[in-house]
């Protein structure tokens, strides 16, 4: 996978989020992969993505949406326009 | 979206001026993009910015470096960023800690506890109704409410020996966060807003047990996150959904506004408030111009519109009657403006005897400012300007960057008020019996000046104005007073260190200190507390390391009483000889000279470790150190005031 199939709204959010570059950002990018993605900055990002989206996560799932690919899977499945 | 392109070209110059480590325009972007954008991920930018160039901006504007602990019950890390920024836009550099959940009362009582060892210049206490109350919602269920009342007692002054346990063992100041209003209970809005205990009616009696525990705790505020919420609107300020998943209480939306009212409150406990108000006249104390539509044709009155600039009015009488100074800065005629306040006084919330100065000329009002606040010897950085002329106000911003302009909404009138109260600059946890009568002080200062003017000598004159002084400690005299002192005096300083009550409570506690105040009156009125001093023995000598004095009574010998004072307390305790400290700063040259002219000798060695500041030494034995003769000392007998030190000379 390339970074063509991250929408760049989500890179540059994710860039923010965890301060990195949004080429960085790309769809294997996960917790683990990175040291900034720890639990806090996770919920950091999952309240950044739902405000910026329009979309709200099952608490349940927030947990496992741990990579790019993952989130954007989800995103994809509550219909959000990226 | 309409501020898109804006937005993106901020970010961009925020990260060019990160590059160039220029804190000014970066601070300035920061500022203007989170007032335009409400993505959250803007302000983790800024915080990320920031964080890089932490030492540009300590360095280029002077930002305050506190350590913060966060004592929660709650998550609050994902708002961490938020607090982060709204700290720099507030001139703070906060290193945020956060504590365990549920870990708080060790975290506050144990000596050894990770919350002791970072040693925090500021604890916020941020628990929830569960932690505080957790009885509560379950006791108010029947609206009866039997024991509701015992249940709030008990939860308060768990609180209280919680904060006064920590008081004994630490001095970092104190941030209680109370609690947001609970919202539809199972009584439903007609029972909960009308039965005698439903627990929104627990709940405000609960906030309020919370702040009178704050009032008696020194260095402790309480912060009033209801307030905040209900401006907000509680619906939205609160998020049931991530409360329950992960214990965060504040909806993302909510967070800067959140953010941003726990600063405000910390706030005021770092900084004291500023002390002039300067208003112009034509389109903001009254609507149109004087000098075009003449004194019967400004607008002003109880209809509309003139309704908007006389609740204006009243809200400066509000500001006046706790000590904030009022003054006029407009350009116009005096005769004008005279016959305007006399022909509408009918229509006005203000007189002009409410105004301590003005300046009503054709000059601009930098110069105008200048010459303010050398009348009323208040630092610039004290004053506030309320104008509605935009070039002007740049004028002014530019020339005098640390006056605070308020630019009059002249199109809406009714905000005026609002956008005033939005601001932190007069926020004051306590408010003091000489803050009250600060107004009538400077009227007396006038008359004062008068008398000055037509005495022949300076002896004379301070003479004439029967000067009593009268010494306390800093426990008797109310102590938010002597820290008010510590906080604000700039110029008769002789150290400028802000002390905290806790370091006064120590120097008048312990074996040897000294923590004095000195109230002052004359003929013309009784001017309060408005000098200190903090002094400690070490072996023979006593070193002063406070000693400052209110520049209202700078001049009259009062200075001098209170070195006496210190002075003749020291030698009672065993030294023979008293050690002065100056420390120079931008405002305190006014003192630079003080304990030469006391006949002291400067020292000449100093340690490299407190290279900026200069001791002087006196030869206690031999010194000639006493009270002026035209002041009139009084105190307890227990002072030891030997009728041969008050009177000799």
């Amino acid at each position: 996978m390339n970074t063509q199939q991250v929408p760049s709204s989500l890179r540059n959010l994710l860039g923010d989020v965890f301060e990195i570059e949004p080429e960085e950002v790309t769809p294997d990018l996960s917790v683990g992969t990175i040291e900034n993605w720890d639990s806090f900055r996770h919920l950091q990002a999952i309240l950044a993505i739902e405000g910026e989206y329009g979309v709200q996560f099952d608490p349940q799932r927030i947990p496992e949406l741990t990579s790019v690919a993952v989130l954007l899977a989800e995103l994809e499945k509550k219909g959000a326009v990226l | 979206m309409e501020h898109e392109s804006e937005r993106q070209s901020l970010r961009q110059s925020i990260k060019t001026s990160i590059e160039q480590k220029s804190a000014v325009s970066a601070i300035r972007d920061a500022r203007r993009l989170v007032y335009i954008s409400s993505k959250a991920v803007d302000v983790m930018f800024c915080a990320s910015a920031f964080g890089r160039v932490s030492d540009a901006i300590h360095a280029q504007v002077g930002a305050r470096k506190l350590k913060a602990f966060v004592v929660r019950s709650v998550t609050v890390e994902p708002i961490v960023p938020f607090i982060s920024v709204e700290g720099v836009l507030s001139n703070y550099l906060l290193e945020i800690r956060m504590g365990g959940f549920g870990s708080y009362a060790d975290e506050l009582l144990n000596p050894n506890s990770a919350l002791a060892e970072f040693k925090p210049d500021v604890v916020m206490i941020v628990l929830d109704l569960e932690e505080i109350a957790g009885r509560l919602p379950e006791l108010c269920g029947d609206g009866i409410g039997a024991g509701v009342g015992a249940e709030i007692e008990e939860c308060v002054s768990r609180i209280d020996r919680l904060l006064k346990g920590f008081r004994g063992l630490n001095d970092a100041r104190i941030v209680l966060q109370g609690l947001v209003m609970p919202d539809r209970s199972s009584l439903g809005d007609v029972a909960d807003a009308n039965v005698g205990n439903s627990l929104t009616y627990a709940v405000s009696r609960l906030n309020d047990g919370l702040a009178a525990v704050c009032r008696s705790i020194p260095d402790c505020v309480f912060f009033n996150v209801d307030q905040i919420a209900a401006r907000f609107g509680r619906a939205r300020f609160r998020d049931a959904r991530m409360f329950l998943a992960s214990r965060l209480a504040v909806s993302q939306e909510a967070f800067r506004v959140y953010a941003r009212g726990l600063v405000r409150s910390m706030s005021a406990l770092f900084r004291a408030p500023r002390k002039v108000l300067c208003t112009d006249l034509d389109n903001t104390l009254w609507g149109g111009v004087l000098g075009e539509d003449g004194a019967g044709g400004i607008i002003t009155g109880s209809s509309f519109p003139g309704n908007c600039y006389l609740s204006y009015q009243t809200y400066l009488k509000e500001l006046s009657s706790r000590g904030i100074l009022l003054a006029i800065v407009s350009k116009n005629n005096e005769e004008d403006v005279q016959e305007a306040f006399r022909v509408r006084a009918g229509d006005l919330a203000i007189d002009l005897n409410s105004f301590v100065a003005r300046k009503i000329n054709w000059d601009d009002k930098s110069q105008s400012l200048r010459s303010l606040a050398e009348e009323l010897s208040v630092g610039l950085d004290s004053f506030v300007l309320v104008d509605d002329n935009p070039v002007e106000c740049e004028a002014v911003r530019q020339q005098h960057p640390e006056v605070a302009v308020i630019e009059v909404p002249v199109e809406e009138p009714w905000n005026l008020v609002e956008v005033l109260g939005e601001q932190d600059f007069f926020d004051a946890p306590v408010v003091t019996i000489e803050d009250a009568n600060r107004g009538k002080d400077y009227k007396a200062q006038a008359q004062r000046a008068q008398v000055a003017a037509s005495a022949r000598s300076r002896d004379e004159f301070l003479g004439s104005l029967g000067i009593v002084c009268t010494f306390q400690t800093a426990m008797e005299a109310p102590l938010a007073r002597a820290v008010q002192l510590l906080a604000k005096t700039n110029q008769f300083n002789l150290t400028t260190r802000r002390r905290s009550a806790g370091d006064v409570e120590r120097f008048a506690s312990a074996d040897g200190g000294q923590a004095v105040v000195v109230r002052v009156r004359d003929r013309f009125g009784d001017v309060g507390a408005v000098g200190m001093a903090l002094a400690q023995n070490r072996g023979e000598a006593c070193y002063i390391d406070s000693l400052l004095l209110s520049c209202r009574v700078i001049g009259r010998g009062i200075e001098t009483a209170l070195l006496a004072h210190v002075a003749e307390q020291a030698q009672q305790n065993g030294a023979t000889r008293l050690v002065g400290e100056f420390i120079a700063t931008k405002k305190n040259a006014p003192c630079a000279r003080f304990y030469l002219d006391h006949g002291f000798v400067k020292r000449s060695s100093t340690s490299a470790d407190d290279a900026d500041s200069v001791y002087y030494e006196l030869d206690l034995a031999e010194s000639k150190l006493s009270t002026p003769n035209w002041i009139t000392l009084e105190g307890e007998t227990s002072h030891e005031y030997a009728a041969g030190t008050v009177f000799s000379t």
